[in-house]
Formats: C-alpha cells, structure tokens, sequence
C-alpha cells in the first residue's frame, strides 16, 4: 500500500503522525489477512471491494457534498455486465470489466443529467428510486439475470490461463486496486478539479462567482462515483464467482453509507478505514447475518448524531459540523 | 398477452390501493408539514400496522377490532419514540437534510431486522374483515375488503379534514407548517407538535397497513416498497399537500393496476418508480403544485 | 471605451419594480461606487450584472460585448467577478486553496490532469501557488496561508474573499458592501487594498453603505433610490446635488443623511 505524502495534505506537524494512524491501521489489517489467509484474507478482500465502491461515493458525497441514494445501481450494472458477458457468453473477465464500467457511467450520464437538477428530498428519493429500478430489474429480467436464483460459475480475473484463484491472490489484487483508487482519490483531491469539487461543496454561489460550472462538476463526480460502484460491482462477482440481486439491493446502501461515516465523509483515507471496520466488526462478535444489518442501522443513527463526521473526526480538530 | 378485458376489474383494485398509497402519501405530508422532514421510516409503519394485529390476532386470539385498535397505539407510540431517539438529537443540532434522511432511513432498516428476528421471514395475513361472496356490479366483482379500504380511508380522510379545520390542535398543526417561527412566537407548542405529527402520521401508516393486509400479506420487508409508493402519491400530488397525497395515492394505484396488465406483475413496482422518476424530472411540484 | 455599460436596464419582481430603467457606465480606470438609502435596488442591481438573476429589459454591455441573459459563470469567465454581501468563503479550505479555487479560470487542468499530472498540469499547479501566494501577501494574509477559512477573523475573511475574487483575473471587479462588519481601522486598511487594485488596472464597481469608505477611494458615484438613478458624478458633487441630500433626508429611511455612516452600516453589518 502506497502512502504518498500528497494526502497528509497541508495540515500542521503535530497532525501528520495522527494522519497516518489510519494508514498504518488499514496496512496492518490487510498484512494480516495475507499472512493468516484463509477465512480472515476473504473477509478481508470483501472489505476491499467495498473501500472501492464507498471511494467512489466519497469523492461524490465527501468531496462535493451531493446525496446520492442510488450508486448499487451502477455496482449492479457493473456486476451484472460482467457475470453475463462472462458466465453466459464466454467473455474474459477485463473486457467484461471495461464494458460494464463503461455501460455504468453512461447510464449516470443519462440519468445525472436530470436527476442533478434536483435538490433536497427530491435528489434523495430520485436516486433512491434509481437504485431500486435497477433491483428491480435484476429481480424480473429473469432471461438474463435469472433473477433470485442468481448467476454462477463467474469465472476469476487472470491473464490467460493464469487465474488468480488463491485467497492470497485475490487479496493482492484488490489490496492494488484500492491502493489506486485512494492514490486516485488524493491526487484528485489536490487539483484544479478536486478544489473545484470543494467549492461547490462549501458554496455553490461563490464557485460559480468564480466561474466553475457547477453543473458540469457535479455531474462529472458523480460519473466518477458511478465508475468507481461498477468497478467495485465487477470485482465482487469475479472473487465471488457469483451474484444474485440481494448483493446490490437497499442493504449496500445502509453499509456503505455506514462505513462512509464511520471512516470520516470527505477525507481520503476514510473510505478504506471504514469498510474494514464496519466488515471487521460484525465477524469479530460472529453474529447471525439477521443481526448484521440491525447493527449497521443503529450504528449508523448513533455515528449521525454523536460523530457526524466520522469517528476519524473525534480525533481532528475540527468536523465540519 | 394482454387481456384488455379485465380493465374494470383491475381498475376497481388499483382504487384499493391507490386508497392505501394515499394514506401513506398523507402521513408523508402531515411530518413533512410539522418539520420540513421527510421520514424514510414511514414503511415501517404500514408493515407493523399488519403485523401487530395479525400477531395479536392469529397468535394470541385478540378480537380483529381490538387487535386493530392497539396496534394502532402501539404503532403511534413507537412514532413519538422515533422521534425522541433519533429525530430530535438530530433536530437539536440542526443536521442536515441529507443527514435527516439517512437517519431515518437507518431507523426503518432497524426495524425491519427487529421484526425479522422477532416473527421470522414468513409473509403473515389477516382474514377479510367481511368474509362474504363479492358483490358483482356490471361484471366487476367487488370484494368487502374492498369497500373496508375504501369506505375506511375515505372516513379517515374526512376525519382528517375535520382534525385540521375544527380541532385547536389541528389548528395549531397547520399554524406550524404555514410557519413554524410565528407559530412558536404564537404559544404553539411547536416541539410538541413535531411529536405529535409523528403520531399522528404513524397511526395513518399503521390502518394503511391493516387494511391492506387481508388482500395481500406483510412481512418484514413490504415497508420500503409502500413507503415509496407513498412517497410518490405526495409527489405527484404536489409535496406538503394531504389531499393532494390521496389523489395521487388514487392515480398511483390506478396506473400501477394497468401497468400490471400490461407488462405483468413483476413490475409494478419499476412502472411505479418511473412515474416518480417522471413527475421528478419534468414536474416536481405535482399535478397541484408543491405546497408553500 | 467603457468597462461596463448599462442601457435602460430594469427588472421587475411582480408588480414591483426593484431596478427602474438604469443606465450608466464604469470607466475602465479608477473605483466607481454605488450608493442610495436601504432598499433602493442596489443589490437587485449588482445582482443583474453578475448574472445572478435577468433583467426584464435592457442592455448589459462589458467591454462592449453583450453579457445580458449570460449564466453567472460565463460572465466570470468574461472577466466580470463579484464578491457578496454575506462572505461567502469556502470554510473548509485553507485560507491557501480558497485563493487556489479563485485561480480556476486562470488554469485548464481536468480529471485527467488531476490523475496523470503531466508536466502540463504540474507547471499549471506551481503557478497558481505562486500566483495565490502573491494574493495572500497583498491582502496581508500570508500568515495564515494553512488555517482553515472557517477560523479566520472576519474582517480578514473579507480581505480573503477579495483575494479570491482578484485571483480569478477580473478586469472589473463587483464588491457588494465590502466594508459591512468591519471596524474603523479594518476599513481603511481595506480602501487602501482597494485604491491598489484600481491602480493597477482592475476597474472597481462597489456598494457601499459606509460613507467615509466611498469618499476615500470612489472616483465616481452613482446615486440610486427607488430603483432609479438619480445622480451621478464625482464624490464631491454627488455630495452637493440636493436630489441626492432629499433623497437621504426625505425619505426617512435613513435619519442621518448624507453621513449615514455609522448607524446604516451597523444595521448592515447585523442584517
């Protein structure tokens, strides 16, 4: 895992060594699933295809403060492409990947240009619906997606005949991946476009008195957010070998959204951070699944209303309240 | 594979539960009028509205009436007590919109994983309150239970009219959503208020679940979906608007019947999101205009 | 040629009519001020140039191109930018990076740039450091170039928001009561950084409420009550027109006259 020194950004000495901590925790779990593999390495790499997905959301609703209710739809979309280009039609798993990130952030394009207009509760139920359209049709499209009963047999990722089958393997990968998307994630964050991003999240008004095109922002972040669910919906099904609807149905919104404000909304490293403890947590005490989404949602109020901005924030000077 | 000829018939049961998307619409509008929020968690309530009283009921032999009537108070309590627990911290901090709705989201996720664990994952229903042949008007039956959901919400509506015209409360709940700082400036007692709307709007959710239940059934998981549906009645009614709500919960049923004819059951539920996602995009002020 | 040129502009809420038929030009050199008692249309004004809200009718000329009906972050790009009445700071950032933000129209980096940095994009980021280093130094905030926005003092969050606003290029720079809130010494410091800005090049159309700020750095003044333009000329003659000393005095919207200084400005600084 890269730590550039770009993402302690230009906060004061003293808090330099406490920005690490968060990577030095992250580093230390994953190195742990490696040498343990096995059980810890799987529960593991499911916590890393999730950092993904919720990298992708924070650079929507971290970096620039929108509400988006809907991004399954896009992991969906990009689950789903690639389990059918490969299960049913052959295809190997990169380009299926492609095609489905592709597919994804098109249909944001098609449906962010309107639905960004909205604002409020409207944007927040729009999206939701979004995502619940998307459920929907994974459930009926049966021809397909053979509905509840779901498609098998996902062949893993591999260049030629080599496939990374190995819980091992699979780690490494996905540790890559997310090393990316949160090097991504930074580098965008100190740029022209990730301050922009900042302004319309700190005042529409004033980014526009200046001239940034509100609009075109916001709709490029959540395009971004878009490719980043589908990456994450390609990497699930291709470790997983198989996807069903529940997989991206209205429990990926209550966890992502949990891990989102548990790692800290709007900072780089949160994302990972997050998704570790929140997949961690519930292994540790090994509570039924029943029990699983029971303690997303409580957490998730008590973290809305005693640390809204992430438990990282108890440790920073100052949340954005 | 469309057999047109069934549209009265399916026309008649799209009134059902149009009746019971705008009862859900309204309990939508009456918290969103009190507070500006509006309360993902209202699924919750339809659901346990049918589940209590069927628990009441088949497990432990309460009369359908009574069983009824508590799981109405039971179903109201457990509103002022969403809004204690989470809406009120919330509330008193001044969170975000955004922040509000996750929340309550989150409350609706807690319950439903309650009720799981607590009755298991077993859809439950409720006998027809009239257990008699329907009565056939020009080839299209109507069932009892149909005339119940109707005659039922159309009596909870008129109700709801009076409350709002007649009552001081009711008066002082409109105060506040006309303007809630003169209101407060007015001895309203506005933080009260916001408990009652809970109530008041869980009650509405909790008989919206009842009479829905004996023609279909309740599970843990049917909240979501009627909250949606719900929520799409008071958008397309124009938001804020209660009887803007129910006459949008009307058209909601009677579209989603026809679209059940004409491409299946399975998606209604997509048809029925479309419409949200239509009215959203191109007027989302509704049919009457948003209120305020 | 002129800076800015209104023709006959007007706008209407319903039957009310906020901004009556106003026409007048901000040459390119020097600080034009507008001034006119509580309600007079001037905001709705500054408001119709930036774009943030159309006029029902007239012309809006800059730089002799027509900017009328243009969305707000087009004009910007022409080079016409505005700061507001209530600071606007991105509160997040450091002091640094909202400056930086104010750089955007000078730069063309993307998505991809942000990624790849190619040297393109690097040369681009060094400059606007450089550039929004030099802002923080002429509007004296240096110091505190790695603070967060949100702990600034407010009248440096001031100062900020105009280097901010110099950061995006303008050659012609709206100030919406830039002293509101700020005290005496705050003030002057500010029409100092004012009458620098004029000096070197950027033309200056303010609002102002305080008196003793508009008679310090305004080479002209334009005179607005009612929604309608009622005088114009140099500090000096404005001063002297009996239109504008009835217009201060008989309205009774603001007691004090012609030195509405104190007390208006308070009122402002609360509203």
């Amino acid at each position: 895992m890269t730590i550039s020194p770009a993402i302690t950004s230009p906060e004061r000495r003293p808090l330099r060594l406490a920005g690490l901590l968060p990577w030095l925790f992250a580093v230390l779990v994953v190195g742990y699933a490696m040498v343990v593999g096995g059980y810890a390495a799987t529960v593991v790499s499911f916590a890393l295809i999730y950092a993904v997905f919720v990298t992708g959301l924070n650079l929507f609703m971290g970096f620039a403060a929108q509400v988006s209710f809907g991004q399954n739809a896009f992991a969906a979309i990009g689950g789903y492409l690639s389990a059918v280009l490969t299960a049913t039609y052959g295809w190997s798993p990169l380009p299926a990947m492609a095609l489905g990130i592709a597919a994804a952030v098109l249909t944001a394009a098609i449906v962010g240009y309107p639905a960004l207009r909205l604002k409020g509760h409207y944007l927040a139920m729009g999206t939701l619906a979004i995502g619940l359209i998307t459920y929907e049709i994974t459930v009926e499209w049966q021809s397909v997606t053979q509905g509840y009963m779901g498609i098998s047999g996902i062949p893993p990722f591999g260049i030629g005949p080599y496939e990374i089958t190995s819980d091992r393997g699979q780690l490494v990968l996905l540790s890559l991946v997310v090393a990316a998307s949160l090097f991504a994630a930074a580098r965008i964050r100190r740029s022209r476009f990730g301050r922009a991003l900042s302004a319309v999240a700190g005042s529409e008004e004033a980014a526009v008195a200046l001239g940034i095109d509100v609009a075109r922002y916001k709709l490029a972040a959540f395009l971004l957010s878009a490719g980043f669910a589908a990456l994450a919906g390609s990497l699930f099904v291709h470790v997983v070998g198989f996807v069903s609807p529940e997989v991206f149905g209205l429990h990926m919104v209550i966890v992502t959204f949990t891990m989102l404000y548990v790692g800290g909304i709007g900072t780089v490293v949160g994302p990972l951070v997050g998704a570790l403890i929140v997949s961690l947590l519930p292994e540790t005490f090994r509570a039924f699944k029943d029990y699983q989404d029971l303690a997303y949602g409580a957490a998730l109020i008590l973290l809305l209303i005693y640390a809204p901005r992430g438990l990282a924030s108890l440790f920073s000077p100052r949340g954005r309240s | 594979m469309a057999d047109w000829s069934y549209i009265p018939q399916v026309l008649v049961s799209g009134l059902g539960i149009g009746c019971v998307y705008g009862l859900i619409g309204i309990g939508f509008c009456v918290i969103y009028n009190a507070s500006g929020i509006v309360n993902f968690a209202q699924g919750a309530f339809v659901m346990l509205g049918g589940m209590i009283t069927h628990m009441l009921f088949a497990r432990n032999g309460v009369p359908l009436p009574l069983a009824a009537v508590i799981a109405i108070a039971a179903v109201a309590l457990l509103g002022v007590a969403i809004e204690r627990v989470v809406v009120r911290p919330l509330w008193n901090r001044k969170a975000t919109m955004f922040v509000m709705i996750l929340a309550t989201l989150a409350a609706q996720i807690v319950i439903e994983r309650l009720t799981l664990i607590a009755v298991g994952d077993q859809p439950k229903t409720l006998p027809v309150f009239t257990d008699r042949p329907p009565l056939m008007i020009g080839g299209v039956a109507i069932g009892f239970q149909l005339i119940w959901i109707v005659g039922g919400s159309i009596a909870i509506v008129g109700l709801l009219a009076a409350f709002f015209s007649l009552t001081k409360t009711g008066k002082a709940m409109r105060a506040c959503s006309i303007n809630r700082e003169a209101a407060a400036l007015q001895g309203i007692p506005v933080s009260r208020m916001l408990a009652l709307a809970f109530a008041l709007s869980a009650a509405l959710g909790a008989f919206a679940g009842i009479l829905i239940t004996p023609t279909q059934y309740t599970a843990f998981n049917v909240g979501v979906p009627f909250a949606i549906s719900g929520f799409i009645a008071a958008i397309v009614g124009g938001f804020g608007r209660p009887f803007g709500a129910f006459l949008g919960g009307l058209l909601l049923g009677l579209l989603q019947a026809l679209a059940i004819v004409g491409f299946g059951a399975g998606l209604k539920n997509v048809a029925a999101l479309s419409v949200l996602l239509l009215f959203l995009f191109i007027r989302p002020s509704g049919i009457l205009g948003a209120a305020k | 040629m002129s800076r800015l040129r209104l023709e006959g502009v007007t706008r209407r809420f319903g039957g009310l009519v906020a901004v009556d038929n106003v026409s007048f030009e901000v040459p390119a050199e020097g600080v034009t001020a507008i001034i006119g008692p509580n309600g007079a249309g001037k905001t709705t004004l500054f408001n119709l140039i930036a774009g943030a809200l159309p006029p029902s009718a007239g012309r809006i000329l800059f730089e002799g191109a027509d900017i009328t009906g243009r969305p707000p972050a087009g004009i910007a790009a022409a080079g016409l930018v505005r700061t507001f009445q209530l600071v606007k700071l991105f509160e997040d950032l450091s002091v640094l990076d909202n400056v930086k933000v104010g750089c955007h129209l000078q730069g063309k980096a993307g998505l991809f740039g942000a990624l790849l940095r190619f040297a393109s994009a690097r040369e681009e980021e060094a400059a606007v450091d450089v550039r929004a280093r030099e802002l923080l130094a002429f509007a004296g905030l240096s110091a505190f170039a790695d603070e967060p926005a949100f702990g600034l003092p407010y009248g440096r969050q001031r100062m900020l928001e105009l280097a901010r606003a110099m950061a995006a290029g303008p050659r012609l720079i709206l100030l919406d009561e830039p002293a509101a809130g700020l005290n005496t010494e705050e003030s002057a410091a500010l029409a100092r950084v004012i009458r620098r800005i004029a000096e070197e090049g950027t033309s200056v159309l303010l609002i102002e409420h305080d008196m003793t700020l508009v008679m310090n750095t305004a080479d002209r003044v334009v005179v607005v009550d009612f929604g309608r333009k009622i005088a114009e000329g140099t500090p000096t003659e404005v001063r002297a027109n009996p239109a504008v000393i009835a217009a201060y005095l008989g309205t009774g919207k603001s007691a004090t006259g012609a030195a509405v200084t104190a007390s208006d400005h308070q009122e402002t600084a609360r509203g």
